[in-house]
């Protein structure tokens, strides 16, 4: 709901004059970013998850692709099905910058999940466990416009589970993502309207809606807004977004931890499992 | 009533100066204008063979005790014919004095020596006025004249830029400013987020920023006061003006109920560009309106009652899904009450509403919020003696507070309703302030401010482990909101905290010579609500918080020095002043904070301490053709937030970052260079010119030290807060102001004004984000300004 609230301010913040201008920015040395989203449908016994690393860089350049030594993700509530099933899975690069591992799905499913990678003698870790999703109970196309009036409606039904406090992330396709959480909405079925500003008939657009810890929906509801572009006068003052994962080197050893190092030296991004339920549309 | 006399009585004998041998009588009365019997404030009163006068107050009214003896008298105003008069003085005397406008008022006005050197020795510093008159020609956007767009050329004021709402004054942050409008508080002074100030230039009479030395009668907030007052209404005769300008118009209509004795005003302002947004087939709205009403009755010579109204809201509107409507409501009883020709007492009676609604229709929800209170003041003005002003009052607001109600709009709605903890509290404050003229050259002006804010009891109330809301993760080294252990009811009753604070004031004003002087003032204050926005500027979703378990009042204490002096007869005035404040308890907001529809705001701040300092030079021209004035402030404005003490985790000892890890860093507000030059050359009869220079360094904000690419966005990523900042603001706006001379004999008199704002097209950036283009896949940074060059007609008329 505070998503929209954002939305609609900015786009009456103005209709003042964008301008692409040249800025001198200070650089850091690239840190490690990981994209360890990991979507599960859960109607499926095996999955497959995809990991990417990188490094970051400078604002204007590219980003470069990374190898790191060992990545591997632990349950250590894992029941074994197997004498030969271990409680953890290994991921190997099948692209660069991407890594794969499989196992079956129940594995992911319960138990706190741990990934911890090796990179360039530094051991990072994230923990996280399953956050459930609901399903779409309808996607469809709607006739309203929004500001320019070009733009395509699409109106998204779901039922909350009202036993739990719930939050959803949406995947629009094009990168676009809007997050959401129940608290208006607890255990009711809910509708809105989503607008698309550059779609032709005969477009196909994929919809997902993703279940998301509170932490992860805190990370990217300001991952959303930072990486958003234009907002106007309203601006939040922007901070480095930082996500779960910890440098953990040499921390066993250290009897008081200098926050201000260690607060230095972290790497980006975010290791979620989450349940998945996809949706295809096509435009009329 | 006997009361009222014993009080100062006690304080007479106890500050006596000279043991009497003659006789002294009073002379008092109000000063009005002769055309409209408005009451004029301000006013100087002055007797030149005796070195002594005394102003007019708030009210037009004044009073001075004086030896037995005849006396010349001079009463003068900028912008009125002098009225020059001998007296004899034995017997307590009332005269009202009627002034007329000055015919010639550029050429003719005479500033005469007595009154020149009244100025410098008043103990009042860090004050500016400016006359409704210099307003109107101050070229801004679009032709409207605005108060706050006008205060912004004054040295120790600006603003975040164009689009932004409030005002900073000597690097404090926006919420800081005390804005009364005719006593009453007003939260939010603008419309459309900033472009127009929601007050009508057509109805004030007269403001005053106070910008340091604020003397005990005020309170509440820390950085300054603007202090603006209406007129009251023509009770002699009906007059219509108005304007009619390229995005709003305003007209005003006064006249009398009861000739001499009642009077009303109404004025009215509506923006209407929106009309012409279906031309281009676009189905939306934003359009602001406003309207004060007034009302006053003179019962007989000592008692006099006031009744307004002003009522103001902004309306935006995406076709029917998403209506914004938000603005302030006041209603405000006055009454003057003389209980001798030395006692005049002024109680008043304010209502105010500020409302906040969001209907998003395709979201299925209405949302309001706001925040109503209920304030009563009492102040009493006692003029002892021609050395001895005494003024005491009591000052009691009420709050409530609606941090959010969503309910849902439609029947197919899944929202289901709710309401945030509505938050309650009680603000009272008694205050005693003497102006003493203790030498011919030294006089102090001092006080003391008792205030008590007491947060009372509502429905639903965290209850946080230690006493804690945010939690430091010593994992991830962030700051988070903590969970709530419990959720208590206290109930309506009882208070959740009390605070109470002592607010001594002291300004002195001791003169060098006769055209020059030094002053120094120590300001305390308490604020006890907090406008919380992480945004550049406030939108008008930041809620207003009052201070409770988790938010201590902010605290401040600022010292000022300055030096003034007059030039070739008062022809030109040169002043400096030079600053420090601190302000204990000033909140910052963790990383990533969401205030918005936040129940909890005590989850995402954190308390640190803010300070200013700097320097201020103003140099006007008062006289002649050419007039206007030069303002220039150096200054700094920073804060820190410290981690919280150190704590163990996980068997280990930690220690918290902070924000910045606890060193000293920018305000999003501090803007060290700050230069306003305003020009007005009257070139003959028919034409007058006017312009502004502004220059500003470009505000604190966050470049990305890097980026990454996550889930397919690209995402900047930053450093430490407010290290960087936008390029430097500055622009010339120029206006020229036609007077067709046929209007002189014309019942009905109009005037032209051709302005251009932001002449050479300077793009100011109001805010600079990086993000990737959709077409080229290459990153950039993109700056957004809101005004090019903006040429604007405005046509002002009278009758």
């Amino acid at each position: 709901m505070r998503k929209y609230l954002y939305l609609f301010i900015l786009i009456f913040g103005l209709t003042g004059c964008e301008d692409v201008i040249e800025v001198d920015l200070e650089t850091e040395p690239p840190r490690l970013t990981v994209d360890a989203i990991i979507r599960l449908d859960t109607s499926e016994s095996l999955t497959t998850a995809q990991i990417k690393v990188g490094l970051s860089s400078s604002f204007f350049e590219q980003n470069q692709i990374v190898q790191v030594e060992e990545m591997m993700i632990q349950n250590l509530d894992y029941q074994p099905t197997s004498p030969l099933d271990q409680n953890f899975v290994m991921f190997t690069e099948t692209q660069p910058g991407v890594y794969e591992g499989s196992k079956n799905t129940g594995f992911f499913t319960s138990g706190e999940l741990s990934l911890t990678i090796r990179y360039n003698d530094a051991l990072f870790l994230a923990t996280t466990t399953f956050a459930p999703g609901a399903p779409f109970d309808s996607v469809t196309q709607g006739e309203n416009t929004l500001f320019s009036g070009e733009e395509i409606e699409v109106v998204v039904a779901f039922t909350d589970n009202g036993d739990r406090e719930n939050f959803y992330i949406f995947d629009f396709d094009f990168n676009e993502f809007l997050v959401s959480e129940d608290e208006f909405y607890q255990g009711e079925r809910f509708i809105f309207s989503y607008f698309y500003d550059d779609l032709e008939a005969g477009d196909t657009i994929n919809i997902s809606i993703l279940g998301a810890n509170e932490s992860f929906f805190n990370y990217m509801n300001q991952l959303i807004v930072q990486s958003g572009g234009s907002q106007g006068p309203f601006q939040t003052p922007a901070g480095t977004v930082r996500g779960n994962i910890i440098n953990t080197t040499g921390m066993d050893n250290a009897p008081i931890t200098d926050s201000e190092e260690r607060a230095t030296n972290f790497a980006l991004g975010y290791f979620a499992v989450v349940q998945e339920f996809k949706q295809q549309l096509t435009i009329e | 009533m006997k009361q009222a006399t014993l009080v100062p009585s006690l304080l007479f004998l106890f500050f006596s100066i000279h043991s009497f041998s003659q006789q002294k009588y009073t002379l008092s009365g109000i000063i009005t204008e002769e055309s409209s019997n408005e009451t004029l404030i301000g006013v100087t009163v002055a007797f030149p063979s005796l070195g002594t006068g005394v102003v007019t107050n708030e009210y037009g009214f004044y009073s001075i005790t004086l030896p037995e003896g005849e006396y010349e008298l001079l009463v003068s105003y900028l912008g009125f014919q002098e009225v020059v008069n001998t007296i004899n003085l034995n017997a307590n005397t009332k005269i009202d004095f009627k002034l007329e406008e000055a015919a010639e008022q550029l050429e003719e006005v005479v500033v005469t020596q007595n009154v020149e050197r009244m100025d410098i020795r008043k103990p009042q510093m860090s004050v500016n006025s400016l006359s409704v008159e210099t307003i109107k020609k101050i070229p801004v956007i679009l032709g409207e004249a605005d108060i706050i767009k006008s205060i912004l050329l004054l040295p120790g004021v600006t603003n975040a830029g164009e689009g932004a709402s409030g005002f900073n004054v000597r690097g404090g942050s926006v919420d800081q400013n005390l804005i009364l409008l005719d006593e009453a508080i007003i939260f939010n002074s603008s419309h459309l987020f900033g472009f127009f100030s929601v007050f009508n230039p057509d109805a004030i009479k007269d403001i005053k920023l106070y910008k340091g030395g604020i003397p005990a009668r005020y309170g509440g907030r820390v950085a300054s006061v603007l202090d603006i007052f209406q007129k009251e209404g023509n009770s002699r005769e009906y007059k219509i003006n108005g304007g009619i300008g390229a995005v709003a118009s305003r007209l005003l209509v006064e006249g009398p109920i009861k000739k001499d004795k009642a009077a009303f005003l109404i004025a009215g302002r509506a923006s209407y560009a929106h009309l012409f947004l279906p031309l281009f087939d676009l189905d939306n709205t934003a359009y602001f309106y406003d309207l004060n009403t007034k009302l006053n009755y003179k019962l007989n010579d000592r008692n006099s009652i006031f009744l307004s109204g002003y009522f103001g809201r902004d309306v935006f509107g995406i076709s029917d899904s998403f209506v914004n409507t938000y603005g302030n409501a006041v209603g405000n009883f006055r009454w003057n009450h003389l209980f001798s020709d030395k006692l005049f007492s002024n109680l008043s009676l304010i209502y105010s509403d500020y409302y906040y609604g969001l209907k998003l229709d395709f979201v299925g929800f209405n949302w309001n919020s706001g925040i109503k209170n209920f304030n009563l003041k009492y102040d009493l003005k006692h003029y002892l003696n021609d050395r001895l002003q005494v003024n005491y009052g009591i000052n009691n607001v009420y709050y409530q507070f609606n941090p959010g109600k969503i309910e849902p709009s439609n029947d197919t709605s899944g929202i289901v309703e709710d309401q945030l903890t509505q938050k309650y509290a009680n603000e009272f404050a008694a205050y005693v302030d003497l102006e003493h003229r203790v030498t011919d050259n030294l006089s102090l002006s001092y006080g003391l401010r008792f205030s008590n804010f007491m947060r009372l009891g509502q429905e639903e109330l965290n209850v946080y482990e230690n006493n804690s809301p945010v939690d430091f993760d010593p994992l991830l080294l962030i700051y988070q909101e903590a969970d709530p252990i419990d959720v208590i009811n206290p109930g309506r009753g009882g208070s959740l905290a009390t605070f109470n604070n002592f607010e001594p004031r002291l300004s002195m004003a001791y003169t060098l010579n006769e055209n020059s002087s030094v002053k120094a003032s120590y300001t305390r204050l308490a604020q006890y609500l907090h406008l919380l926005s992480n945004t550049n500027s406030p939108t008008p979703l930041d809620v207003w918080t009052p201070s409770g378990p988790f938010i201590k009042p902010q605290l401040l204490d600022q010292y000022a020095f300055g030096y003034f002096k007059n030039i070739a007869g008062g022809t030109y005035s040169f002043e400096t002043e030079v600053f420090y404040k601190d302000v204990q308890n000033r909140i910052d907001y963790i990383d990533g904070a969401n205030l918005i529809a936040n129940d909890a705001i005590e989850q995402v701040i954190l308390n640190g301490e803010a300070r200013a300092y700097g320097l201020e030079i103003l140099f006007r021209k008062n006289e002649g053709k050419f007039q206007g004035w030069l303002a220039y402030t150096l200054s700094k404005s920073e804060q820190r937030t410290p981690g919280r003490a150190p704590f163990e985790a996980n068997g280990q000892g930690n220690l918290e970052t902070g924000i910045n890890f606890g060193e000293w860093y920018n305000t999003p507000y501090d803007k060290p260079h700050d230069i306003s030059l305003f020009a007005s050359y009257e070139l003959n009869k028919k034409w007058s010119i006017n312009s502004n220079f502004v220059y500003q360094t470009g505000q604190p904000t966050n470049f990305p030290v890097g980026q990454f690419d996550f889930q397919g966005l690209t995402v900047p990523y930053f450093g430490l807060r407010n290290e960087q900042r936008l390029p430097d603001y500055n622009r010339i706006d120029i206006s020229a102001t036609l007077t067709p001379t046929k209007n002189k004999t014309r019942k009905m008199q109009g005037e032209w004004v051709f302005s251009i704002y932001n002449l050479y097209n300077r793009r100011n950036a109001a805010s600079i984000n990086f993000r990737r283009n959709q077409d080229t896949g290459v990153n950039e940074a993109v700056r957004t300004s809101i005004f090019g060059i903006v040429p604007a007609v405005t046509y002002n008329f009278k009758f």
